[in-house]
């Protein structure tokens, strides 16, 4: 990568920091992730506000599940079409919440390319989005019971072949 | 051993008795079943040579797998007809018989020369025409009785497209009987030996008559009715083994009988007769008529059947624009163009 | 009578258009009213699988959802796999790489032409596809030694070295092929028949599909020109020339045909690849040295990869890597959490075909029922590889 577009994506990070001053983030960047940390119940409001900027869809909706601190990490990648230059950058919007009763406000209002994928997380880690209109099982099959798979407490019964 | 003589006589003339050679013999029951077995087996290979591939190949490999379709029909025969316990049980079994029966019986009125026939008739056209539009109905009836969503809208399809083929059909038609005076078949052979042929004179209704038979007999691209990918076979998805094999073979006797409508309104019938082996009544007054009539024939049915391999299909309410917008003018026009013609004084 | 005008069509999972997934379908007469995907049937816990394996395990893994784009998944992954090893493939991997994932977008784009022409009726498209697909396949059993599932591309470079001749080879069959995009035009894309079933049918709006987070060409076929191989490039993309394909017009038809451009596309692009192409390792140094020298020989003569022990158990620092590349059917994404282990943490896949799910309830809505078999076509849609 050349030293220009490291350029751009130092302005974009600025960018962002000021349309988000005031809130409760913490901004770190590597590569071309600019990473913005938030407090869950801040979610909607920094989405809202990086979707002004121009980040107007969603890559991916990633949740991960680290049960020693009864946790579940949420992330959104989200990035930009309309605006190729916002393009070269992907925000991961980060947040925690507890793994007990995972509640969040789903992001479908702000970015409609989440649904699917915030469906998916749903049924993978127990997470609720609250807000979202069809917040069904998608690939899991209809009778499927126990753990949300993707949880640690999931375990993959395996044949003990490999080393 | 003159008795063996006269029984052999005998025979011969119960099986070229007019009534009994038309039905059973041609254009009727074995031709039906030979012509069955060849157009499907060549489509086949037709479009398998367009495809990059072989086709039929491993029954009879020295032929190119020509007898295919004699194996695939001892399948059918043998495979399980089931009956859904949804149905309307008597409905979907007799429904795939009628609708052969009804694309077949027409064949009886189509003459094999001017002095050979089993019926003829001052409106042999009309009657042939008529009995055509018989087997629409049936599918409506089976796309009801087989209980599924998908016949169901296949048999709707079905009546919807009656509505768009059958009157310009008709229309192209009769202006053909206007061109030539009479609704008689024999006679429309007769009139074009005379002059020329009835797709040079009235070119429109040829087009025509030939766009809708193949509407009217689901050929591509106007493969509505059964959709594989649409509607899974439409009225025809529950059928199985023989049920199954009739109804798909009732398609192709309606397009077989079309065609031979066709050779004869527009491509002479069996006119020119070779003089060729005139001293045999036999042969020139059936059997060289037959085969041309034939040939005529299935040289429009290759056409039809090699579409498939060009075109994709048209969506239900394209067709029926085609048909409504398209087809009926033009059928219209070509009754004002045989009016012209009748006008003008180019035909007697 | 009562109200009920429509009745709902169950279309799939055993439909001969539907492919692994069913839609459900609420048709008033000939129009759908609304149509709902219910995928998943073909889901094969691939992230969760992933929490189990080695990292050099996983290779495979990720191919297998998508059969006909297993070079771009393959690569996806391994670029995510180098950031967190911190280790990046030489030169010559690079260009073998760019190779393999462009014959990987001319194989997958020739596939979905021909599911898409018999979604229309069109058994010859269906045939024709099926069958150019085969040269491309061909080449890349003479590049990998595999049909299908390559798993070539492997952290710090590739498994091989290209084979004697192979250049000569290549010309010949793309040279085919442009004769053969010849005939799709002729017989497929100027057939009345084709045009009157696909333009103007379900139109995806430029403002919808940035909305709804489209990929690929279904996205460029709607006026966005966002392609992940020009907007952050990888590989040797940075040093090739082609251009992105757009149209305006983002219907059935337009999407159709930025395909069959692309494949255009990626012919540039081979071409360029093995003039360009440089001399030097197909592994990384770090690797490289790690060979044992009785196998070196073996490797610099024969030009094949003999995975040094290391690869069995590769630990990468902990930390978390990103990586997004251009499959054929648009934009792979992979997030994968390392804990400084032998295997993922977390592995997060987000494949194209996922994203355009959306793209079913979105846009055959209000269209005929002959419209679904074409619109699902012209998506290029592949179950396997959204269930994942």
């Amino acid at each position: 990568m050349g030293l220009s577009s490291e350029n751009k994506i130092e302005d974009i990070a600025k960018k962002i920091a000021q349309s988000l001053q005031g809130l409760p983030i913490e901004i770190s960047t590597k590569d071309e992730i600019i990473t913005v940390n938030v407090k869950h119940e801040n979610l909607v409001e920094v989405a809202k506000k990086l979707r002004g900027v121009g980040f107007d869809h969603v890559k991916s909706v990633t949740a991960t599940d680290f049960p020693e601190q009864k946790e579940l990490e949420v992330i959104y990648h989200v990035s930009s079409f309309g605006d190729l230059d916002l393009a070269k950058v992907i925000v991961a919007l980060k947040t925690r919440l507890s793994s007990d009763d995972p509640r969040i406000s789903s992001l479908i209002e702000i970015w409609p390319s989440s649904k699917y994928s915030e469906r998916e997380q749903h049924e993978m880690l127990g997470i609720v989005f609250e807000g979202h209109p069809e917040l069904e099982r998608l690939l899991l099959p209809e009778d499927y019971e126990g753990p949300p798979p993707l949880r640690k407490e999931f375990k993959v019964k395996t044949e003990g072949i490999q080393g | 051993m003159m008795n063996l003589m006269d029984l052999l006589k005998w025979i011969l003339d119960l099986l070229f008795s007019p009534w009994l050679f038309v039905p059973l013999i041609f254009p009727g029951l074995i031709t039906v079943f030979a012509i069955l077995l060849f157009i499907i087996w060549f489509e086949r290979k037709l479009a398998a040579k367009v495809q990059l591939r072989y086709g039929p190949l491993y029954v009879l490999k020295q032929l190119g797998g020509a007898i295919q379709l004699v194996a695939d029909l001892i399948r059918y025969l043998f495979a399980e007809p089931i009956v859904p316990e949804q149905t309307d049980k008597l409905a979907f079994v007799l429904g795939p018989i009628f609708l052969f029966a009804a694309s077949f019986i027409p064949c009886v009125i189509i003459p094999v020369s001017s002095s050979f026939y089993a019926i003829r008739s001052d409106i042999g056209l009309l009657i042939s025409l008529g009995l055509l539009t018989f087997s629409p109905a049936i599918i409506l009836i089976i796309g009801w009785a087989s209980n599924n969503k998908f016949s169901l809208i296949g048999g709707l399809r079905e009546g919807y497209l009656t509505m768009a083929y059958e009157i310009p059909l008709f229309i192209s038609a009769l202006s053909m009987a206007a061109l030539y005076g009479t609704m008689d078949l024999i006679e429309m052979v007769e009139t074009q030996s005379e002059g020329t042929w009835g797709i040079i004179l009235n070119p429109l209704a040829a087009l025509t008559f030939l766009i809708l038979a193949f509407m009217s007999t689901s050929r591509f691209p106007f493969e509505i009715v059964e959709a594989e990918s649409e509607i899974v076979m439409g009225p025809f998805t529950e059928y199985s083994g023989i049920l199954y094999g009739l109804t798909m073979g009732a398609s192709y006797v309606k397009f077989y009988v079309l065609c031979l409508l066709f050779s004869i309104m527009f491509l002479g019938g069996w006119q020119p007769v070779p003089s060729l082996l005139s001293w045999s009544p036999l042969f020139s007054r059936i059997i060289l008529p037959g085969v041309i009539l034939l040939l005529k024939s299935l040289v429009i049915m290759i056409f039809g059947v090699f579409l498939r391999s060009v075109y994709p299909r048209y969506r239900i309410d394209q067709a029926l624009k085609i048909g409504w917008h398209m087809i009926l003018p033009l059928s219209i026009g070509s009754v004002f163009l045989s009016l012209g013609l009748i006008l003008l004084g180019v035909v007697p | 009578m009562s109200e009920e005008r429509t009745i709902e069509l169950l279309i799939g999972p055993q439909h001969p258009s539907s492919g692994h997934m069913r839609l459900y379908a609420e048709v008033d007469g000939d129009i759908v009213v609304r149509l709902r995907p219910n995928i998943g049937y073909v889901h094969r816990t691939v992230e969760k699988l992933a929490e189990t394996k080695k990292y050099i395990q996983i290779i495979p893994l990720v191919e297998r959802p998508s059969l006909a784009d297993t070079a771009n998944h393959n690569l996806g992954y391994v670029l995510a796999l180098e950031k967190l090893l911190g280790i990046e493939a030489p030169p010559r991997a690079q260009y073998l790489r760019t190779i393999l994932a462009e014959m990987n977008r001319i194989h997958s784009h020739f596939y979905g032409l021909g599911i898409h022409g018999i979604m229309l009726g069109s058994s010859t498209i269906f045939m024709w596809g099926f069958a150019d697909r085969e040269i491309m396949i061909e080449m890349a059993q003479r590049l990998t030694g595999a049909r299908l599932t390559y798993s070539y591309i492997i952290p710090g470079g590739v498994r091989r070295d290209l084979p004697q001749g192979f250049e000569d080879e290549m010309e010949k069959a793309l040279r085919y092929i442009e004769r053969r995009l010849k005939d799709y035009g002729k017989l497929f894309l100027r057939n009345p028949v084709t045009r009157a079933r696909l333009e103007g049918v379900g139109v995806l709006k430029k403002e919808d599909a940035i909305k709804l987070g489209i990929v690929g060409p279904n996205l460029r076929a709607s006026g966005v020109p966002y392609d992940v191989r020009k907007v952050q490039p990888y590989c040797a993309y940075p040093e090739l020339e082609f251009d992105v394909a757009v149209r305006e017009e983002g219907d059935s038809m337009a999407r159709v045909l930025v395909r069959v451009e692309e494949i255009r596309q990626s012919m540039r692009i081979i071409r360029q690849v093995l003039k360009q192409i440089p001399d030097g390792p197909i592994l990384s140094e770090n690797y490289l040295k790690m060979i044992p020298p009785k196998w070196k020989e073996f490797v610099e003569k024969k030009g094949r990869i003999k995975f040094p022990a290391i690869m069995a158990n590769l630990r990468p620092p902990k930390g978390e890597a990103f990586s997004r590349v251009e499959a054929a059917r648009g934009e792979l994404v992979y997030y994968i959490v390392s804990d400084g282990s032998v295997t993922p943490y977390r592995l997060r896949m987000v494949t194209p075909s996922f994203r355009n799910v959306v793209l079913f309830e979105h846009l055959i809505q209000g269209c005929r029922v002959a419209d679904i078999p074409a619109i699902y076509g012209s998506l290029d849609y592949f179950p396997p590889e959204a269930d994942r």
